[in-house]
């Protein structure tokens, strides 16, 4: 076994005690007393940024010189995206009011790979569930003729610095909220049709608005 | 703006499931998930025969299986074998659970996907709105998979074009089956055009895949290598583009092209053993025997816990031992494993003919003629042979003084063979070997003369629009080689032209049955034999007969 098979199997070892992980802290119940529920419900976050984080590590160990290439582009349902990143903020957080929202002109489909875009989703959720006061929104909206799929919250907002650096393009810190727009971003942008490139939006709008842009 | 409906709840407590994964833990935790849905009807298996042989116990509606399964077979195996064993219908929903995000590309084009997929790590929620999203498509499609099962295409491709018109989130899903349903129906122009459709929205893998595939199927093969050739460049995992490109240029005599491409797809994914014995049959034809050995070695080594092991596999890679003087290696293959040839009459048949080719060669008069002897006793059993195997049988018996059993062996191989020189070459090559030259070439004149004669014929006729005589005479050009598929094909073809236009000749119903049945197993991969399926259903519903699935002939040959 060389380095790299070492390697492999230790990976495959970790997603696999993760699942059982995530699985098992799912399958406990609810009590409605805060003592047990609160600790469980953190416990089973922590599991989902565990798991996002991993996910991360093994995308950009694979990246090829700074951009992702992506696996599987087909052809997706918005309306589904949506109601299954809703269903994963509702069960991560009991607290909040979860809304999930698709506009009218929405199609039907839109090509995107759905892995993925649910790894940049789930980590906005994640830090939307963080800082949220009592609501997220999950929102499929067509403009300028692209999908924008957002996680929209009632917080303060995102930092300014975080925005200016965003808008700049520039790098972030590779910590915490930086690691995951940074991820989101290369997402974005390696989603790809004809001349138009996807984009990462985000923006205070009486809260944080995270936006996906694919084209 | 309208508020998304969360996912319909489905009622799991009336439905069955079977959860494949070698790790005991991973089934526990699949189980409680199950549970928590209320599915508390849960069939666990540790390894891919366990699940095979569930399957074939009892139904099941939902099979959710890990892509990595240990012991040589992975998920996607798992799932071709039931699907090509027809043990699990479209009805059934099939989850699979994979690490490897590579697994995404090599589905995105696969022939036999599974109905969705889990990347790990992943979560109970996600893993019930997977499955209510899989359950919620099967309802969709339920009529139009049951319409496509009776033979009503019609009636499919009408359930097909609601969900397209109705801006449907399963429009391309529509379109894929849609697709898949006119190249059954034998329409490969409007599925072309459909695929053509898709690509126009976005270049996805597998409507590329399936325009190349009309393509293939229209001759337009220059187009189709083209096409391949992008696309497997753009998505080297693609695994089914290199065995259709490879398909494509042995069609267009680029058989060392071809063996480059099956190399390419092997390395990908070595582990199948189709794709194997492809390279192995294009590499001996391009006199690589390097390659061939390989090959074949590897579906011999990496096939024995396959269903789709044959007797032939263990033939070839002996045959390519005897090509290299390596007699002893060529005895080992058949010795090694005789207690599994002796399970079928075809294993018994490969068992005689390779030991009495090796002691021909090495001189062995008496032994070689014990074991023709043995093999000519088998072939009256009915054992079957490819042609290959039955030309080895023939140069044995012509060294071991059976002359005339020879003669009638090659005058078999080539009234069934008078379209391929390859074979009709190799039967003169025996026999110039052995000094009687001037004797084959009248055995095979004779034997190819009137099958050669009545295929011409019978297209000539049925291109002039006369079907009732061309349906004659391919006939009867198939009962001359009733082991030609071409032939055959031929024959089923335009009989069930001539019953579609006039329901009053269903006399040659059963007779057009058989012969698709035979050539399906002789060829069960041949680009023409779906479309001829869907067309003899066709005309069985319309004549009021009820159709079934066409019959595997012999044992399985399938370890336990």
């Amino acid at each position: 076994m060389d380095d790299h098979d070492l390697y492999a199997a230790l990976l495959h070892e970790t997603k696999n005690h993760l699942v059982l992980l995530t699985l098992t802290l799912d399958s406990i119940p609810h009590t409605r007393q805060d003592a047990h529920d609160a600790p469980l419900d953190a416990a089973r976050l922590l599991g989902h940024k565990v798991a996002e984080r991993l996910m991360q590590a093994m995308l950009l160990y694979k990246a090829e010189a700074g951009a992702l290439r992506l696996n599987a582009v087909n052809a997706y349902s918005p309306e589904d995206m949506v109601a299954e990143m809703a269903q994963q903020a509702r069960s991560l957080a009991k607290h909040l009011e979860v809304v999930a929202r698709v506009d009218a002109d929405v199609p039907p489909i839109w090509f995107f790979d759905r892995n993925l875009l649910q790894m940049a989703l789930m980590n906005a959720i994640h830090n939307s569930i963080s800082y949220a006061r009592a609501r997220i929104e999950v929102r499929a909206a067509l403009s300028d003729g692209m999908l924008a799929l957002s996680v929209r919250d009632d917080s303060d907002g995102y930092p300014e610095h975080i925005l200016e650096l965003t808008a700049q393009g520039l790098p972030l810190q590779s910590n915490g909220t930086g690691l995951g727009i940074r991820f989101a971003r290369l997402i974005a942008q390696a989603h790809r049709n004809e001349e138009r490139e996807g984009e990462l939006r985000l923006y205070n709008d009486a809260g944080a608005v995270f936006e996906m842009r694919l084209p | 703006m309208a508020l998304a409906d969360p996912a319909p709840a489905f009622d799991y407590k009336s439905k069955t499931a079977l959860v494949i994964d070698d790790f005991p833990s991973m089934r526990a935790a699949f189980k409680t998930a199950l549970a928590a849905f209320g599915l508390t009807k849960v069939d666990m298996a540790a390894t891919a025969a366990e699940a095979i042989s569930r399957v074939k116990r009892t139904r099941y509606d939902i099979i959710i299986s890990d892509y990595n399964l240990g012991g040589g077979r992975d998920g996607q195996q798992v799932l071709e074998e039931m699907r090509h064993l027809g043990l699990i219908g479209l009805e059934t929903a099939f989850l699979m659970v994979t690490a490897e995000s590579v697994y995404e590309r090599v589905v995105a084009a696969a022939e036999l996907a599974p109905d969705d997929y889990l990347i790990k790590p992943f979560n109970a929620d996600i893993m019930r709105t997977r499955l209510d999203g899989i359950l919620a498509k099967k309802e969709t499609f339920r009529q139009i998979h049951r319409d496509f099962m009776a033979g009503h295409m019609e009636a499919a491709l009408a359930g097909c074009d609601g969900l397209i018109k109705g801006r449907s989130k399963y429009l391309i899903d529509a379109m894929r089956f849609k697709g898949e349903v006119l190249v059954a129906m034998g329409r490969h122009d409007e599925a072309g055009e459909l695929y053509e459709q898709v690509i126009r929205m976005r270049a996805v893998p597998w409507a590329r895949l399936g325009l190349a595939r009309t393509l293939q199927l229209r001759n337009r093969l220059p187009e189709a290598e083209r096409l391949l050739v992008t696309l497997v460049g753009q998505y080297p995992e693609l695994v089914s583009g290199y065995d259709l490109l490879a398909d494509v240029q042995v069609a267009m005599d680029k058989s060392h092209e071809a063996q480059v491409t099956l190399k390419r797809g092997v390395t990908m994914s070595p582990r199948s053993v189709q794709r194997q014995r492809r390279l192995g049959q294009v590499s001996y034809k391009n006199q690589d025997i390097e390659e061939a050995e390989g090959a074949f070695g590897a579906v011999v080594s990496k096939g024995k816990n396959s269903i789709y092991l044959a007797p032939d596999d263990f033939a070839n890679l002996s045959r390519v031992y005897l090509e290299t003087e390596r007699g002893s290696d060529a005895l080992r293959v058949i010795q090694d494993n005789q207690s599994w040839l002796q399970e079928s009459t075809e294993g018994k048949l490969v068992a005689s003919v390779m030991t009495g080719l090796y002691q021909a060669r090495k001189g062995n008069v008496a032994e070689a003629e014990r074991h023709m002897k043995e093999a000519l006793r088998h072939r009256q059993m009915g054992a079957d042979g490819k042609p290959e195997l039955l030309l080895d049988m023939a140069e044995a018996c012509l060294k071991s003084g059976l002359d005339e059993q020879a003669a009638q062996l090659v005058s078999e191989v080539a009234r069934n063979a008078h379209d391929s020189e390859q074979l009709l070459d190799q039967a003169k090559r025996i026999y110039a070997a052995a000094g009687k030259g001037s004797e084959i070439d009248e055995v095979i004149r004779k034997a190819t003369e009137q099958v050669a004669r009545l295929s011409k014929e019978g297209a000539l006729l049925a291109q002039k629009g006369d079907l009732v005589n061309a349906t004659g005479t391919l006939l009867q050009a198939a009962q001359q080689a009733p082991r030609n598929p071409r032939v055959l094909m031929n024959a089923a073809w335009v009989a069930l032209r001539l019953m579609e236009e006039d329901a009053g000749q269903s006399q040659h119903l059963a007779e057009v049955r058989a012969l698709l049945e035979e050539a399906w197993n002789i060829a069960p991969d041949h680009p023409r034999i779906g479309g001829l399926q869907t067309k003899l259903r066709l005309v069985e519903a319309k004549l009021g007969f009820r159709s079934v699935p066409l019959r595997k002939k012999g044992p399985s040959h399938g370890r336990p």
